[in-house]
Formats: structure tokens, C-alpha cells, sequence
């Protein structure tokens, strides 16, 4: 177990006041890819395991393939503003939450980018809750509900093309 | 007190080098499990261990090493999918390794 001196350079900036030396040992990690698709950090040290997950310096999982079982244009669901789901929106989510038997279901309401951020995040959040109601109402065990608003697009909010997709209900199975 | 001590600690040595099949120290690089169970780290099998909130973690039993990584979903917030009651392990967690878990 010898200690190996790494030597950092601290940012181009205080390059000149000099380097910080660190007493550390060398653990370069592999990735392991869970079940749903995401990275974690992984190490085996002879007897010890480590792990934990890849995430963005923003905070946000890297992933291979994402696990969302369904995404809902919201057109299809829901006449402008309103967050009442139309008959036939009604039959579709029956459909969906028939075949679909998962554990459980996380739904994740989205805007495009017109109106204000604030209703926007109220909107969205408002379309989620009233598709996890139909879920509930059909025995189905939701695990969150939340509305991201115009927050997190999928696509440009520069054409009215991107816009639609912007425009959707995400539900996540859990299994 | 110190033969005492001796006595106890040899055999447990003795049977961890066993498993391990003796392979020495690990250098920098930790992505791969050496000695009788030898894989690349990217073959692990996982299951699902639940915490006292409800909330899901990947847990890995993976014969000496064990592993416990949170479970998060694409906006990075914990999955807690009642997939199991709080505190149990759950799925394959175990079948990734062919050394018996004895505790």
C-alpha cells in the first residue's frame, strides 16, 4: 500500500503560485450499468467494494438507455391549459396502465415554453396529478408525481415541431 | 491475551486468502474482482435493498465485496417503488458470485 504523491495543479489561474501536493493512493473506477440503464462508479480494492452513482456535476444520473416506459403528448390528453383529461385521453391511460404492470409508476408532467415559468411549473404539475389519479383509480401504486414545467425540454422551443414534443406527460415503470 | 488473539486472527486470514486466491495487492486499477471469483466489475448482479424511508438502492453480494449504490431515476431523485417493504433485500442479488455467503 504505497502512498502515492499526486501532484495537482491547481487551475491554470494560481499555476504560477505553485502545486498542492496530495497523499492519496490511485483508485481509477470501472462502470457498472444498473437495470434501469444508469451508471455507477464501481471499484473492488482486493476484499473492499465500492460504489456509487455517475451523476453530472449537476446532479443528473448518466444513463444508457433511459428507463421511461411512457411518454404522453399532452395534446392527445388535455385541451390547452386545462388539466382535465378528455374521454378518450381517459380510455388511452386505461390502456396504457392495463398492459404496462409495473410495481409502481413515477409521472413527470412537461410544458413547452410559452406562458410563464410559474404556471407553467403549475400546469404541468396539474396534468401529472390528474394522470396519477387515473393510474390510482385503476389500482395502480404511483411513486411521485411532479411537474418540471419548461424546465427539463426534450427539444428546441424554437419550432412548433419541438414545442409538441416539449408538451408531454413522462410515466417511469418501476419493476 | 495476545496467543489468544493470535489464535483467532489466523484462521480468519487463512480463509479469506482462500477465497481470494491469494492474488496480492491491487494496483491502481479496481475494475475487475481478482483471484477465485475473477470478472471484469461490469458483470455484477444486483437486487434491490430498500431503506427505512421506502427508498430503492442496488445492492450487490458479490461473495467478499459487497456494494450498495442508490437508485436514482433520469432527474436524479430517488426511486422508492415499494418494490419491497423498508429494510429488505430483495432479487438476485446473491447469484453473481460462486462463494457462499456464510454470516
Amino acid at each position: 500500500m504505497a502512498a502515492l504523491a499526486v501532484s495537482v495543479v491547481a487551475g491554470a489561474a494560481s499555476a504560477q503560485q505553485g502545486q498542492r501536493t496530495v497523499v492519496g493512493e490511485r483508485y481509477i473506477p470501472t462502470i457498472w450499468v444498473d437495470p434501469d440503464g444508469c451508471e455507477h462508479w464501481v471499484m473492488d480494492d482486493g476484499a473492499e467494494g465500492y460504489m456509487s452513482p455517475h451523476v453530472s456535476r449537476q446532479g443528473i444520473p448518466v444513463c444508457r438507455e433511459v428507463n421511461l416506459c411512457g411518454v404522453v403528448n399532452t395534446d392527445q390528453l388535455f385541451a390547452t391549459d386545462s388539466a382535465r383529461i378528455s374521454h378518450a385521453g381517459k380510455q388511452r391511460l386505461h390502456e396504457f396502465f392495463r398492459s404496462a404492470g409495473a410495481v409502481s409508476y413515477t409521472i413527470v408532467g412537461h410544458t413547452d415554453s410559452r406562458a410563464s415559468d410559474e404556471y407553467n411549473m403549475s400546469l404541468s404539475y396539474r396534468r401529472a396529478t390528474a394522470v396519477a389519479s387515473v393510474a390510482r383509480s385503476m389500482g395502480a401504486r404511483i411513486s411521485d408525481v411532479r411537474g418540471y414545467g419548461e424546465r427539463m425540454p426534450k427539444a428546441s422551443n424554437n419550432t412548433a415541431a419541438g414545442m409538441a414534443q416539449n408538451r408531454r406527460v413522462e410515466i417511469m415503470c418501476w419493476r | 491475551m495476545a496467543y489468544f488473539k493470535i489464535a483467532i486472527v489466523l484462521p480468519v486470514i487463512g480463509l479469506l486468502a482462500a477465497c481470494e486466491g491469494g492474488h496480492g495487492t491491487v494496483g491502481p486499477d479496481k475494475s475487475r474482482d481478482r483471484g477465485t471469483d475473477k470478472k471484469h466489475l461490469s458483470q455484477l448482479q444486483a437486487g434491490i435493498w430498500v431503506d427505512p424511508n421506502g427508498c430503492d438502492h442496488w445492492i450487490i453480494d458479490d461473495g467478499v465485496e459487497g456494494y450498495l449504490s442508490q437508485r436514482l431515476d433520469k432527474f436524479g431523485k430517488p426511486v422508492c417503488s415499494g418494490v419491497a417493504p423498508p429494510t429488505v433485500a430483495t432479487g438476485p442479488f446473491k447469484d453473481g458470485s460462486r462463494i457462499p455467503d456464510v454470516l
